[in-house]
């Protein structure tokens, strides 16, 4: 994939919403439905290896990158992640307080909580490719029950899968 | 306000961003305490002021945040800076290892591992999912809770693509008053 088209179909899904983990759904669109260039189990893959960084949640775009055109595209990536950030400055030049409106607080409540759905949605094929049987569905009602009820950080929970998932097929 | 030298800044940011785990509450509370009540870089109002119009940027808020609290430092300059201190180091992690994982998946230990990490990825996105939305059944009301989250998972079943799903929660967002405050 051209790294322009890359970069762009990325900023696209970080500009159009609020939360590190809200552009899967776009990302899922773009990248697996419309371009195929990406499979289900990478993108589950790129999520589950940004939560072993230290870094926001957003990284995930960059294993995205990585995956579709080497290090080229992980670096158009980290520079589609940052480049909305940025938008900050001008709100803070131009809006100051004015962007605190409660109308600009019910756009972006909206928009998150339409996200919140999308994601939900985005779950299921992601799901179809990673649950294999009892053993996955326990890990991931596991993973989901800890990361809602506790805040236990989450490359616990990752080294914890890493390690039921060892223990289950024997120690190497 | 004291003056933050450009290297301070970086020095600051660099920890914070890249020594905290678990996203961006945990960062910008390990932010707060840095520049507001340690450094006296910025005065709480400043932060309060950053803090929610980061929330109202597109994009991962952590970085619209470390980008705005930089910049009211020292500018362009230091806003960039703060945003490629704290993303670099990770996002190289990130790199080294999806290689990793492409480069030893088929290992049969690594499979074995990996596939249970999918799986709990799977969680970690449902999670996601639940915490963006369950503040808001309080914040926004049960009904404005359920007709966006519930709305757009069923436009995107239906076939609907992301964008006009989210232009048009932006647009009941608009016309739908109420209560407001995220």
């Amino acid at each position: 994939m051209n790294l322009l088209v890359l970069y762009l179909l990325l900023l696209k899904a970080t500009l159009t919403t609020f939360s590190g983990m809200s552009s899967l759904p776009l990302v899922r669109a773009d990248f697996v439905v419309r371009h195929k260039v990406l499979t289900d189990p990478q993108l589950s893959r790129a999520v589950a290896v940004s939560r072993m960084a230290p870094g926001p949640n957003g990284l995930y775009l960059v294993s995205v990158g990585y995956t579709v055109a080497g290090l080229p595209g992980a670096t158009a990536a980290t520079v589609a992640l940052v480049t909305p950030a940025f938008l900050i400055i001008v709100f803070l030049k131009f809006l100051g307080r004015n962007a605190e409106h409660p109308v600009a607080q019910r756009v972006t409540q909206a928009v998150t909580l339409a996200s919140g759905g999308l994601i939900a949605t985005a779950l299921l094929p992601l799901a179809r490719s990673s649950i294999d049987g009892p053993f996955s569905v326990v890990v991931a009602g596991a993973s989901l029950l800890v990361l809602t009820a506790t805040s236990i950080d989450t490359v616990w929970v990752v080294l914890a899968a890493a390690a039921a998932g060892l223990a289950r097929k024997g120690l190497p | 306000m004291s003056k933050a030298s450009l290297t301070e800044i970086a020095g600051v940011f660099l920890r914070a961003g890249n020594f905290t785990f678990g996203g961006g509450d945990p960062t910008m509370a390990v932010l707060q305490r840095e520049m507001v009540n340690r450094r006296k870089w910025l005065s709480a109002e400043q932060y309060g002021l950053v803090y929610g119009l980061a929330r109202v940027t597109p994009g991962t808020n952590v970085l619209a945040f470390y980008a705005g609290s930089a910049w009211l430092l020292r500018g362009v300059k230091a806003a960039a800076l703060a945003v490629l201190s704290t993303c670099l180091p990770s996002a190289v992690v990130v790199v080294w290892l999806t290689y990793s994982l492409e480069r030893w998946g088929s290992l049969a230990w690594v499979k074995a591992a990996g596939g249970a990490i999918m799986a709990a990825a799977v969680g970690m996105i449902a999670a996601s999912a639940w915490l963006l939305i369950a503040p808001f059944f309080g914040k926004a009301g049960l009904a404005k809770t359920v007709v966006l989250a519930g709305g757009a998972a069923a436009l995107a079943i239906a076939g609907v693509t992301p964008i006009p799903v989210l232009a048009l929660a932006a647009l009941a967002g608009f016309l739908w008053k109420g209560t407001a405050q995220a």
